[in-house]
């Protein structure tokens, strides 16, 4: 967008980029205050280097789906894509250097070609997609829903016939892992990769059409725009994406397990893509506002596991389905508004008010459980306080006439 | 006398600021069949609406048997004796007959549970009086379309419909199937139904109704005694709309050939015609406007895309485009020939509503404004804006939402889109639909300073005076066959309305 109405400040105030920044830092105070071990303030280093690196690999496959998301598709298979690109990864360089590998020092031209051929395979599974979708006619939900499980097994198989059996790859040359491990590292290439995307959706051609495609793809193609080759070259990045993750987090986790690796990461993507302002229905949504978004997501993730403490990636799934309903309610249009709008007031409303109390009672339960001024009774009061709540504002609503939906 | 079974009285209905009715009052007496004639956009499908029930804020006052009602609802209309057989019809294609016969009103045995056996029987019994023996648990969207409206009969049969309304409802069957609905509606009328029939058909109308009620512009014009009129009296009340009086200047003077299409089909699979297109040839020169008439379903908008290379099939025949012969099979090739095509369906069709309007006019010629591998903001801006001064757009700069402009500037937007791409040949699909009086003569005159630039342009419109307005042509489309085609000083909005409303199964095939 250019110049005039609304006031520069206005927009800048108004964009998601700039609400996520500002969610992010009350985020970071709140856990500073919160977190008993000051782990922010005594070991920001650390942190910071955490969180980067945690952000940088859901970036890369969440700019993907971004990218699909934008041009009107979606695509449920970057976690199994994860997985079996780590899995091809070491397959190749098993199969390229065997002795290398097995000596803990793989050749250059194996680790090469590895990557190559790890990004090619990548680069077949979005032509897969494509070409179900464009040319079978399958919607994209169902598309990458069959890749989602297909991939995965499928690399399950491929383990064991190279590896003698075993049901996992183990990262093979010590000094190549912290090579492809380090955060400096990874982060530059993101960063390279982050602008090549950013460049491609706001400067060229080819992101406007893709934008257009995703906003009204029947007009898109009555404009004279090739709508089946956009979306091949969308799902292919998508896929791109999500292989570069793969041989990261080979090294990350020193590993590769295809059965468990990755597992669900593809929720995350779009839940990072739509936390930074894509819109599930296409034509709307930047490659900095998914950032963005990723760094959102991962920061609270982890402030919760600095307040909780042990055993808190428990509730990784949670914090991302309540960030994903809030974000997504206030960004709606004409949605998430606190005043005048009627949530409670109706039979499901009402319905709903015992499930709500009961789940904050519980949260309470599992987030202050081991404090040592926690008892049983605070969560029960804690739930009853929500449903007490939540019932007050149902009776103001009913009797404050709005136009409610029906 | 008796008393009329419906009386219309002083009914209006607006849309927006667009006037569907305007004081209609007739009346239908009981057991006649009662025609109603008039163009596209006449008010028919407006008042049948208010009529069912599906409408329900109008001004004037509607009488069934003499007693003022005022319907809230389809439910309403049907308690009093009214169903509807819509043009689409509106069955769950994935229910059994049965089941979309007694949609909402289920029989039940007990409270919880359906009982489909009563219902299939029930359903049987009603098919039987229709003469009709498809087993009533058979899928409705398994049926031929003709069966598909039998099943809506019958459900309007077991509502106890006094009075049916029937909107065009032969415009997609075939021959022995429209004798069949004849057969139908005679022994519906012999249990004394009383029928509204809505058609533009003249044999059709002429061989069924008692009386015919013509309206214009959501207007009463008259209602007339079959027996004591005639076809061409009817055609003439239907189109009698006072041309509006605008001065575009003279006409321009015919350039070289541009465009020549020769004998292009375009195949319907499955549809009793089994052609969309069937046959049709035209010729057009350059600074030349070319009308399309035809009613609804004739298959302007099928010629057009055939043309762009939109259409879902491979149609068949040849396309000259500028002395170069192209079957164009993506819009892409189209706008490469040097084709443009301004389609229908603004809303669905035509606009990004996710993006500003600089962006909307952009979209097609972006090549244009790329320096390197980077679209160049300048270059960009520069395009829209010859476009917003060159077709005088409305709006407050580029970067408002397209959305927040009028009609007819949303349409301006989509004309000056194609115009950058540099088109031999414009195709405007009914290019003022939705658009304001004020807007519309804009657009005239926009088409007419194209076409002195040498481009040729091809306009189709349901609106008859538009036509006459604008073009120095009109050929006639009925039911995907060129009935007629008119040089501008022979053309008369009866000698087209004639040619309009031939029914294809009266043209004899070639």
């Amino acid at each position: 967008m250019s110049n005039d109405s609304p006031s520069y400040a206005g927009r800048l105030w108004s964009s998601v980029e700039f609400k996520l920044i500002l969610s992010w830092l009350l985020v970071v105070i709140a856990t500073m205050a919160l977190d008993t071990n000051h782990t922010y303030w005594y070991s920001s280093a650390d942190s910071a280097q955490l969180i980067l690196r945690q952000t940088v690999l859901l970036g890369f496959f969440a700019l993907g789906s971004a990218i699909i998301i934008i041009s009107g598709g979606i695509d449920l298979s970057s976690g199994s894509v994860i997985a079996m690109s780590a899995t091809v990864f070491g397959s190749l360089m098993i199969v390229l250097d065997p002795e290398g590998f097995k000596a803990g020092h793989v050749s250059t031209m194996a680790v090469i070609l590895g990557i190559a051929g790890t990004l090619l395979v990548g680069a077949m599974v979005g032509t897969l997609h494509a070409w179900l979708i464009t040319s079978v006619g399958l919607p994209p939900f169902v598309a990458t829903l069959a890749t989602l499980v297909g991939l995965r097994s499928f690399s399950r198989g491929l383990t064991p016939t190279l590896t003698g059996g075993k049901s996992q790859i183990d990262f093979p040359d010590a000094s190549l892992r912290d090579a492809l491990k380090d955060v400096t590292t990874i982060t530059i290439v993101f960063v390279i990769f982050a602008l090549i995307l950013w460049f491609l959706m706001s400067r060229t051609v080819i992101g406007r059409h893709l934008q257009a495609m995703g906003g009204n793809e029947q007009a898109a193609k009555l404009s004279g725009i090739r709508t089946d080759r956009l979306k091949w070259l969308a799902y292919v990045l998508g896929a791109v994406s999500a292989s570069i993750v793969g041989i990261i987090s080979f090294a990350d986790n020193g590993s590769a397990k295809p059965d468990i690796m990755a597992r669900g990461y593809e929720l995350n993507a779009i839940a990072g893509s739509v936390i930074g302002g894509c819109s599930l229905q296409g034509g709307i949504g930047t490659i900095p506002g998914t950032i963005l978004g990723c760094l959102f997501l991962r920061t609270i993730i982890d402030a919760v596991q600095k307040i909780v403490g042990a055993g808190a990636d428990v509730f990784e799934g949670m914090i991302v389905g309540i960030v994903v309903v809030v974000a997504v309610t206030f960004s709606q249009r004409g949605g998430g508004k606190l005043v005048g709008k009627k949530y409670f007031s109706n039979e499901i409303g009402w319905s709903v008010i015992p499930t709500l109390g009961i789940l904050s009672g519980l949260s309470f339960l599992l987030f202050f459980g081991k404090r040592e001024w926690y008892a049983p009774y605070q969560a029960v009061v804690f739930g009853l306080v929500v449903i007490g709540a939540l019932v007050v504002r149902a009776v103001l609503e009913s009797r404050t006439k709005v136009s409610g939906q029906s | 006398m008796t008393q009329p079974i419906i009386s219309i009285q002083n009914i209006s209905k607006n849309f927006g600021g667009t006037r569907a009715l305007h004081q209609v009052s007739f009346d239908v007496m009981p057991g006649e069949l009662h025609a109603i004639c008039g163009e596209n956009g006449a008010g028919k499908s407006t008042l049948m609406k208010i009529l069912s029930g599906v409408i329900t804020s109008y001004e004037g006052d509607l009488a069934v048997d003499g007693k003022t009602v005022h319907f809230t609802g389809t439910r309403d209309a049907e308690s009093v004796g009214i169903s509807i057989i819509h043009q689409e019809l509106n069955l769950v294609e994935q229910l059994s007959i049965a089941a979309n016969i007694f949609l909402g009103r289920e029989f039940r045995s007990g409270y919880l549970f359906r009982n489909d056996r009563a219902m299939e029987n029930a359903a049987t019994e009603l098919l039987r009086s229709l003469d009709c023996d498809i087993p009533p648990y058979k899928l409705a969207g398994s049926l031929r379309v003709g069966d598909q409206q039998l099943i809506e009969i019958a459900k309007a049969l077991s509502l106890d419909s006094r009075i049916l309304v029937m909107d065009e409802p032969t415009s997609a069957l075939t021959e022995a199937e429209v004798e069949r609905l004849y057969r139908v509606i005679a022994k519906l009328r012999h249990q004394g139904t009383t029928i509204l029939y809505i058609s533009h058909k003249m044999d059709e109308v002429f061989q069924l109704s008692d009386r015919i009620t013509v309206l214009r512009d959501g207007q009463f014009i008259a209602t007339r005694n079959t027996n004591e009129t005639s076809a061409s009296e009817i055609t003439k009340l239907m189109v009698g709309r006072d041309i509006e009086s605008l001065d575009l200047g003279p006409r321009n003077a015919r350039g070289q050939k541009i465009l020549e299409v020769k004998n292009l089909s375009l195949a319907w699979p499955g549809h009793a015609r089994g052609y969309r297109l069937k046959d049709v040839s035209l010729e057009l020169y350059r600074g030349e406007v070319l009308g399309i008439a035809g009613l609804m379903g004739a298959g302007r908008t099928e010629l057009l895309e055939c043309l762009f290379g939109a259409s879902a099939l491979t149609p068949t025949g040849e396309i000259i485009l500028d002395g170069q012969s192209i079957m164009p099979r993506h819009p892409s090739e189209a706008k490469k020939a040097g084709l443009a095509l301004v389609t229908e369906d603004r809303k669905r069709l035509g606009i990004f509503n996710t993006m500003n309007v600089g962006r909307n006019i952009t979209m097609c010629s972006l090549q244009d404004a790329v320096r390197g591998p980077m679209l160049n903001q300048r270059s960009e801006q520069e395009l829209s804006e010859s476009m917003v001064s060159k077709l005088r757009i409305k709006t407050a700069g580029l970067t408002p939402p397209i959305g927040s402009l009028s009609g007819g500037n949303q349409q301006k937007c989509i004309v000056g889109r194609w115009l950058l791409t540099h088109p031999k040949v414009l195709l405007l699909d009914d290019p003022t639909r939705g658009v304001d009086v004020g807007a519309k003569a804009e657009l005239y005159r926009v088409i007419r300073s194209l076409c002195s630039e040498g481009l040729g342009v091809i306009v189709t419109s349901s609106e008859l005076p538009e036509l006459l307005t604008l073009s120095d042509r009109i050929m006639v489309l009925s039911e995907g066959r060129k009935t007629a085609e008119f040089a501008i000083a022979d053309a008369t909005q009866e000698r087209i309305m004639e040619a309009a409303t031939q029914s294809w199964q009266s043209i004899p095939s070639a």
